[in-house]
């Protein structure tokens, strides 16, 4: 991640760090901001209320399953969907197709019939605008012209569950994007149950109403989809598997101590899905000393292993030289290793630890594959492109569930008499160190931060596409997308949909940029932030 | 935040300042939205948000309005601080490039998604500034920060031309521009 962040972020007040924090990325404002008051929260060894754990819990969980349905069918459904073959399809004949394997009820045929008159209205009217890129007719798109109207009109109602999820992050954030609600301490949302103008039992059962909502969208249409895609392109359970060393950290913590974790951590390594090293909390003293950033092909000064809370980020730009300095990307290690995170490595970790939640979705969507599909899949095979697919749609099934669980234990907490929110901090005049995770919707997230009188003097953030877009290290030992290339069929050269397809399964977040509009619309990217 | 139930005899009008803060000008957007915000009061059916760089989480902000004012920085080489006014048909007349490319998608592809789903902005106006720097951490330039001040009064004067309530506030609020870099005078902007 390049940064600067620190040149902004040295010398400010350490409690307003994570408004900065969460204006790093356009999209992923949340996590950055929960990472950055945990980080400070950790070096006080300040521990927050429980209410606050649980807002803050629910907050990240809507933010994921928004992030998530978003990434399937806006960002990625379409390197696998052929919008063009919809106007060929029965609708009555989709509509069962649907209902074989989904109860999902938003596929009726006159829905899909809708859907079909709008795409042949754009496709007759030559209005294709932004579709007009697509790769339409690459011989690597294989589904059903109706299989194709099904997904796509998921597609276009998967906008309505992105606004739903937004409003939850909005209702208990205060704002969104970019929540107001946080605090060193806790969260400063006032509870009242009785209060109009406070966190109070209307507000929790507008967000009960809407979750419920939401959250058959996610189980019976995303997962679902993922299972049909999953069962049509079986081939891509064998291409893109990359680096096979997993991270995954703990989160939703379910006590003010942070003792417990609905979220489970750990280590794989080497694809050996039998053996996994917890990772039990965010004391973890292997992390914090196996954590490591290299900047031997990045544009920074220097070469060789930092850890995070001594790191530099001197910018040293050379353009782009394969064999030296080649990207902003640094390159973290752990214990000098390249690993993947994301919800693939959140979905192996979760089965190698006995996760109940996670095995229990995992199931759900193999068995799903078998029965309707009659494909097998294995854990094995989940180390893969498609497998990082189905392992998003499986996390957000899971999810979905710990998220009511989380409404609840914050309304039975409040019933039970407890409304604090906030522990309010006390900084020392001494140097202190602390380090903040969040197992974020791209995988493992971590803020590093030292402070001396109440201000950071070092800032540092190892973000999810840094673990996964890592360059090569000191070693020339590549990263995951580097890794996971090589091996996938590229069936038109002129046309690489393939490459798209891996890359894309590990949701790139490449908004951090700075965008502007030219006056043409196109846009113009000025820095590349990873 | 999204209105969840809505007043369907008001247009719902949205005011949204795209861009980072960190980035210098970039933050053009948003600083117009948050003087705008301390200038003028406007209706309950109005939301005046910065948005960041939201990439395509703008659709839920675009959903079923009536009326989208979007405040962005523009490269359209002119003098830096130039203001100028879109029409929408001007900026999704220029087709989105490749996903390859590697720039997120955004506007241009939440508008089309909206239109297919039905629930696309009956009307949609880009209100823009040439950027002169969009460096990290570098502030507003002088020049950016006068197109702000004659921003604030254009869209005053759009949302009127459009029966939507907007009114000056007397006295007016003092801006909290926190994202300027240490040091600077935030107090020029009141």
């Amino acid at each position: 991640m390049w940064r600067g962040l620190e040149a902004i972020l040295r010398g400010r007040d350490a409690r307003e760090g994570w408004v900065f924090a969460q204006r790093f990325c356009g999209i992923c404002t949340t996590v950055h901001a929960i990472a950055s008051v945990r980080a400070v929260e950790d070096a006080l060894q300040l521990e927050i209320p429980a209410n606050a754990q649980y807002i803050r819990n629910i907050i990240l969980i809507a933010h994921a399953m928004h992030d998530h349905i978003v990434h399937f069918y806006h960002l990625s459904a379409l390197d696998w969907v052929d919008i063009m073959t919809i106007p060929k399809a029965d609708p009555v004949r989709a509509a069962a197709i649907a209902d074989g394997y989904s109860n999902w009820s938003g596929n009726s045929h006159q829905e899909l019939l809708a859907v079909q008159n709008k795409v042949k209205g754009m496709v007759a009217g030559g209005q294709l605008g932004f579709f007009s890129h697509g790769y339409w007719g690459h011989p690597s798109m294989r589904l059903s012209p109706e299989m194709n109207l099904i997904l796509f009109s998921h597609y276009l109602q998967a906008l309505d569950f992105q606004r739903k999820s937004a409003q939850i992050v909005a209702i208990l954030g205060g704002k969104m994007p970019h929540i107001q609600n946080l605090a060193v301490g806790g969260v400063m949302n006032a509870i009242n149950p009785n209060s109009l103008a406070t966190l109070n039992m209307d507000r929790l059962a507008m967000l009960q109403a809407i979750l419920e909502n939401l959250i058959p969208f996610v189980q019976e249409a995303y997962l679902s989809d993922a299972c049909l895609l999953a069962a049509s392109y079986p081939e891509w359970f064998r291409y893109g598997r990359g680096v096979t060393n997993y991270l995954a950290v703990p989160d939703l913590p379910l006590d003010a101590k942070a003792t417990k974790f609905d979220l489970p951590g750990g280590v794989i390594m080497n694809g050996d899905l039998s053996a996994v090293r917890p990772i039990l909390n965010w004391q973890d003293q292997p992390f914090r000393t196996a954590v490591a950033e290299d900047v031997t092909h990045a544009w920074y000064q220097g070469a060789g292993l930092q850890q995070p809370w001594k790191g530099e980020s001197d910018p040293d730009y050379t353009d782009f030289v394969e064999e030296k300095k080649y990207t902003w990307v640094k390159a973290p290690r752990y214990n000098g290793h390249p690993m993947q995170v994301g919800p693939l490595a959140n979905i192996l970790v979760g089965n190698a630890t006995g996760h109940a939640g996670t095995r229990k979705w995992t199931d759900t969507a193999f068995k799903a594959i078998s029965s309707v599909h009659g494909q097998n899949v294995t854990l094995n095979d989940m180390q893969s492109t498609m497998g990082r697919h189905l392992a998003r749609a499986i996390r957000s099934a899971m999810l979905s569930d710990i998220a009511l669980e989380h409404l609840q234990l914050l309304q039975n907490n409040i019933l039970g008499g407890d409304d604090t929110t906030f522990n309010p901090p006390e900084f020392p005049q001494h140097e202190i160190m602390g380090m903040g995770m969040h197992e974020a919707p791209r995988g493992s997230l971590s803020h590093w931060v030292v402070i001396e009188k109440g201000s950071f003097t070092n800032y540092q953030a190892v973000v999810p596409t840094t673990w996964n877009a890592s360059p090569r290290d000191l070693q020339g030992i590549p990263g995951p997308y580097e890794s996971s290339l090589p091996g996938n069929p590229v069936a038109d050269p002129e046309k690489p949909l393939e490459v798209l397809r891996t890359v894309h399964s590990f949701d790139p977040c490449m908004a951090c940029s700075c965008h502007t509009l030219d006056a043409t619309g196109q846009e113009i990217t000025q820095v590349k932030v990873l | 935040m999204t209105p969840i139930w809505h007043d369907d005899t008001l247009k719902h009008v949205s005011v949204l300042g795209i861009g980072n803060v960190l980035l210098g000008d970039d933050g053009f957007g948003p600083l117009v939205v948050e003087m705008f915000r301390c200038h003028y009061e406007c209706g309950s059916s109005v939301e005046v948000l910065d948005l960041g760089t939201p990439g395509l989480d703008i659709a839920p902000y675009l959903y079923d309005r009536d009326l989208v004012i979007l405040i962005d920085a523009i490269h359209m080489e002119a003098t830096p601080g130039t203001l100028c006014l879109f029409p929408e048909d001007e900026l999704i007349s220029h087709r989105a490039e490749l996903h390859l490319t590697g720039h997120d998608p955004g506007i241009q592809e939440s508008l089309a998604h909206l239109k297919l789903a039905g629930h696309a902005p009956r009307e949609l106006i880009v209100l823009g500034a040439e950027p002169q720097r969009c460096e990290f951490g570098a502030g507003i330039s002088p020049s950016v920060l006068t197109a702000a001040s004659a921003a604030i009064v254009a869209l005053a004067r759009l949302l009127k031309e459009r029966g939507v309530s907007c009114q000056s506030r007397h006295p007016s609020i003092q801006p909290n521009i926190w994202w300027l870099p240490q040091g600077s005078p935030a107090s020029a902007l009141a």
